[in-house]
C-alpha cells in the first residue's frame, strides 16, 4: 500500500477544512482543530498504477501565517496551499507558508487550490496575481461549495507524488 | 575501475629523480634494454604503479577454486560488519527455496520434517494447555458465585458468556499494535487479535504521531527525553515505544505488565536491527514491512487471572464453618425435638384409658389424635411430665371406655360417690373394698342395680360400718349403760343401776333404725364380778349375770342380736374411784357392732 502525508495549510477562513469535509474519509471531529491544531483524514486516489492513500493532515488556519505548527509538517510528502481568491492578502500569504512548509518539510510537490471558485466574480484577483500563485505549485481553481476541481487536485497531487519521489 | 587512486603529480619520492641522472647518460635507444631504461625515465614511477595493478588485476581473477577457498571467509567477514549480505541473498535463497518445493516437494518435506515435527507438536501442545486452561477457568468460574454474576450478566447484557469472563478475569491484553513511521506519522504495519477489528488504523497512527508531537512541543523542553510514552483512556492504555525511524504503539486493555514494556523496547529495537534500510528510505510504500507481522503478532499478549484467589477461599472458611456449625445445630435441635416428641407420644400410650392414634410433629408444633376415657388422667397433665409443654400441640380426643384397671376403678369411685376411708382393688371384674364405711353408704352400693362399666360384681364384706352419725347419741348411751348386781348376785337391780327395761327400748329403736339403713345390731355383752373369790366361781358369776341380762333383753330387742362373753375379774373396768371400783365391776356391760343385714349381705 502506497502512503502519502500531504499537509493542508492556509491562513483562517480559507476553507481547508470545507474542502476536504465532502471528498474523505473523516474520522476525528472538528475539535481536534482547536485543541491538538491538526486533525488527520484519509483520501484514496486512484491511479492508473494503482491506489494511492493520501493521509491528510490538515493544519488548522491560524491568523499568522508563520505559526502553522512546523512539527506537523515534517515529514509531509507534498504540500496543499489553499488561498481564498476573494481575499487578496490569503493568496500573497501563500508565499510566507511556503517558506515555512519547505523548511520544516523539503522541497516537496506543491499544489495550490485557489478557493471559493464558485464566487469567482467576487474574486479580487489580477491574473497576474493568480500567474504568480501558478510558479509556486501546480494551481487549481477549486469550490468546496460545488466541489469543482476538488478531484482533480487531489489526483494531481497523488500524481506529483507518485511521478516525482521526493529525494530526500 | 575509474575509481582506482590518481596519481600523484607531486610526489616526492627520491626513485625517479635518482634515475633520469642514472640511466640518461647511456643513451641507447636501439637496444630493448635501452628502451626499457627510456620507458622507465620517462614514466618513473607510474610504471611501477601499473605493474602493481596489473598484478592485483590478476589476482582478482578468481579462479572457482581460489574462490571456493575464500567464500566462506567472506561471507563470515561480511556478516560481522552489516547485514547487507542477508538482505542481497534473502530473495536468491526465497526463489531457490521455492523452485525447490515446487520441483521436489517430497524431498523438501523429508528434509524439513526434523524441524517440523517438533514444531507441530510444540504448537499443539501450546493450543492444548490453553484449552485446558481455558475450561479450568470457565469450569471455575461457572460453579462459584462470581460466575453466576458473570452469566446473569451474560443473559442480561446479551454479551456471550466467553467475552465476559474474559473481560473479568483480564489482566491486561494487547488489543492493536501500530508501526508507525516516525517522522510522517504513516503506518507502516498494524496487527490485532483476529476477533478485533481496527478501522481506520492509518488515520489512529497520523493522530497519534500528531498528538505526540502536539505534547512534545507544549510539554517537554529536551526532545530527547521520548515525548509522549503511555497515556490511558478509560480501560485502555496506549504505550507508546519509540525508536530513531519508527515507533511501536500498543493499545491494551487492563494493567500492563512491565515485562510487556520490556517486549515493545525489544520489538522496536529489533525492527530496527531488521528493517533498517527499509526504514530510512522509506517513501510511503508499506509493502517492504509486510515481513514484521510475525513481529508485532508476539506483542499480542493476553494475560488472564488463572491464579485461584486466596483471598476468596480464605473467606469463605469461617463461612463454611459457621455454616456447618448452624447445621449441627439444627440437627441436635432437631433429635432433642424428635426425642421429646417420642417421650411425650409413649408417655400418652403408656397412660390408661389414653390411646394414641395418629400423630404427627412439625418443627416448634405437632398434633395428636386419639381415644380418651372419660375417667382417664388428663392428657395436658401427662404430656407436661413428658417434658412436651413447650411444644404447641394440637390435641383431638375422641371419648370411649377403657377397661383398664386404673380407669375401671376411678370409673367405680367416681360412680359409687366419695368414701375417705374405702380403698379400691380389682381382682377379675370384682371389685374388692377394704377400709371402713358408713353403714348407710356401703347399704346404698349394696342396693345398686347397677355396677360401673368394667365392674362384674363387688366384695364389701372387708369394709367395716361405721355408725351413721344420727345414731351416734343412743349407741352411745346404750354403750355406757352399766347393769350393776350386789355381791354375789347374779340378780340385777342394785343401787345405780341402770334399767334393763329401759335398755330394752333403747336397743329396740337402735335395732328399728339401723334395720332401716339395710342393716340389724349385734349388742354385745360383757359379764364381770369383783376380785372376790375365786376365778372359777367368777367366770361362773359373770356368766350368770350376762345371761340375766340378755334374758331380759331379748324378747324385747325388736330383732337385734345379742351375744354374751364372761370375763369373771380378769380384765376389770378401771374406775376413777377406787372405792367405786368393785361395785362398778360386779356389772354387765354393753357394745354395739353394726352388721348388714342379710338381705343385702
Amino acid at each position: 500500500m502506497i502512503q502519502k502525508k500531504v499537509c493542508m495549510v492556509g491562513v483562517f477562513g480559507t476553507g481547508k477544512t470545507s474542502l476536504v469535509q465532502q471528498f474523505v474519509h473523516t474520522r476525528f471531529s472538528e475539535k481536534y482543530h482547536s485543541t491538538v491544531g491538526v486533525k488527520i483524514d484519509r483520501k484514496v486516489v486512484e491511479l492508473k498504477g494503482g491506489e494511492v492513500t493520501i493521509v491528510l493532515w490538515d493544519l488548522a488556519g491560524r491568523d499568522k501565517d508563520e505559526d502553522i505548527g512546523a512539527s506537523y509538517v515534517r515529514g509531509a510528502h507534498g504540500v496543499i496551499y489553499v488561498a481564498d481568491g476573494t481575499r487578496k492578502e490569503t493568496c500573497e500569504q501563500v508565499a510566507d507558508l511556503q517558506r515555512v512548509a519547505t523548511a520544516a518539510a523539503g522541497a516537496v510537490p506543491a499544489v495550490i487550490a485557489l478557493n471559493k471558485c464558485d464566487l469567482v466574480a467576487d474574486w479580487a484577483l489580477s491574473s497576474a496575481d493568480e500567474a504568480a500563485l501558478a510558479a509556486r505549485g501546480t494551481l487549481f481553481r477549486t469550490s468546496a461549495k460545488s466541489g469543482e476541481g476538488v478531484e482533480a487536485m487531489f489526483l494531481a497531487m497523488a500524481t506529483a507524488l507518485i511521478a516525482s519521489p521526493e529525494g530526500a | 575501475m575509474s575509481g582506482t587512486p590518481p596519481v600523484p603529480r607531486d610526489d616526492p619520492s627520491p626513485t625517479p629523480r635518482d634515475e633520469p641522472g642514472a640511466t640518461g647518460a647511456a643513451g641507447a635507444p636501439a637496444s630493448s634494454d635501452e628502451l626499457r631504461r627510456l620507458r622507465a625515465l620517462l614514466l618513473g614511477d607510474t610504471r611501477t604503479r601499473v605493474d602493481g595493478i596489473e598484478t592485483r588485476l590478476e589476482a582478482m581473477e578468481l579462479t572457482p577454486e581460489a574462490l571456493a577457498e575464500r567464500l566462506p571467509e567472506a561471507i563470515a567477514l561480511r556478516a560481522r560488519q552489516d547485514r547487507q549480505l542477508g538482505v542481497a541473498l534473502a530473495p536468491t535463497v526465497e526463489s531457490a527455496i521455492s523452485e525447490s518445493v515446487r520441483r521436489r516437494p517430497g524431498e523438501f518435506a523429508d528434509a524439513i520434517f526434523p524441524v517440523l515435527g517438533p514444531a507441530i507438536r510444540k504448537a499443539i501442545a501450546e493450543t492444548m494447555a490453553e484449552l485446558v486452561g481455558s475450561i479450568n477457568r470457565a469450569m471455575e468460574h461457572s460453579f462459584s458465585v462470581r460466575g453466576l454474576q458473570w452469566r446473569m450478566e451474560s443473559w442480561r447484557s446479551g454479551v456471550p458468556y466467553a467475552q465476559v469472563v474474559l473481560r473479568h478475569a483480564l489482566v491486561y491484553r494487547v488489543e492493536q499494535v501500530f508501526l508507525v513511521h516516525a517522522e510522517t506519522g504513516l503506518l507502516l504495519a498494524k496487527a490485532s487479535p483476529p476477533d478485533l477489528a481496527v478501522p481506520d488504523a492509518d488515520l489512529v497512527s497520523g493522530m497519534l504521531t500528531a498528538i505526540r508531537d502536539f505534547v512534545g512541543d507544549s510539554f517537554a523542553q529536551d526532545a530527547a527525553a521520548g515525548g509522549l510514552r503511555t497515556f490511558s483512556v478509560g480501560e485502555l492504555t496506549v504505550m507508546v515505544e519509540p525508536g530513531p525511524h519508527a515507533l511501536l504503539a500498543a493499545v491494551v486493555r487492563g494493567q500492563p505488565a512491565e515485562s510487556f514494556r520490556r517486549k515493545t523496547q525489544e520489538t522496536i529495537e529489533s525492527v530496527h536491527a531488521q528493517f533498517s534500510n527499509a526504514l530510512t528510505e522509506f517513501d510511503g510504500d508499506s509493502r517492504p514491512f509486510e515481513p514484521v507481522q510475525p513481529l508485532l503478532q508476539d506483542c499480542l499478549v493476553t494475560v488472564l487471572d488463572t491464579d485461584a484467589r486466596p483471598g476468596a477461599s480464605v473467606n469463605w472458611r469461617p463461612l463454611a464453618i459457621g455454616a456447618g456449625l448452624v447445621l449441627a445445630a439444627v440437627i441436635a435441635l432437631s433429635a432433642l425435638s424428635a426425642w421429646r416428641w417420642r417421650r411425650v407420644i409413649a408417655a400418652l400410650d403408656a397412660t390408661a384409658g389414653l390411646t394414641v392414634v395418629s400423630s404427627d410433629r412439625g418443627w416448634r408444633s405437632g398434633s395428636i389424635r386419639g381415644l380418651r376415657d372419660p375417667d382417664a388422667a388428663s392428657p395436658g397433665a401427662t404430656i407436661a411430665a413428658a417434658g412436651g409443654d413447650t411444644l404447641h400441640i394440637t390435641q383431638r380426643w375422641d371419648p370411649y371406655l377403657s377397661l383398664a384397671p386404673d380407669v375401671v376403678i376411678a370409673r367405680a369411685r367416681r360412680a359409687l360417690g366419695e368414701a375417705a376411708g374405702v380403698r379400691y382393688a380389682l381382682r377379675g371384674d370384682t371389685l374388692v373394698a377394704s377400709g371402713h364405711a358408713a353403714l348407710d353408704w356401703v347399704s346404698a352400693v349394696r342396693a345398686r342395680a347397677s355396677l360401673p362399666n368394667g365392674v362384674g360384681a363387688t366384695d364389701l364384706s372387708a369394709v367395716g360400718l361405721d355408725v351413721p352419725a344420727e345414731l351416734d347419741p343412743l349407741v352411745r348411751e346404750i354403750s355406757e349403760a352399766r347393769v350393776l348386781f350386789d355381791v354375789g348376785s347374779a340378780v340385777p337391780g342394785a343401787a345405780g343401776s341402770a334399767s334393763p327395761s329401759a335398755l330394752a327400748r333403747r336397743l329396740s329403736e337402735l335395732q328399728a333404725r339401723v334395720r332401716d339403713l339395710g342393716g340389724d345390731v349385734e349388742l354385745g355383752l360383757t359379764g364381770r364380778s369383783d376380785g372376790s373369790g375365786t376365778d372359777a366361781a367368777n367366770a361362773a358369776l359373770s356368766q350368770q349375770r350376762a345371761d340375766a341380762v340378755r334374758a331380759l333383753l331379748a324378747p324385747r330387742a325388736g330383732g337385734a342380736t345379742i351375744v354374751t362373753r364372761a370375763l369373771g375379774a380378769t380384765q376389770p373396768l378401771e374406775t376413777a374411784d377406787p372405792a367405786a371400783r368393785a361395785r362398778e365391776n360386779r356389772s354387765v356391760s354393753f357394745a354395739v357392732r353394726l352388721l348388714l343385714h342379710p338381705s343385702v349381705r
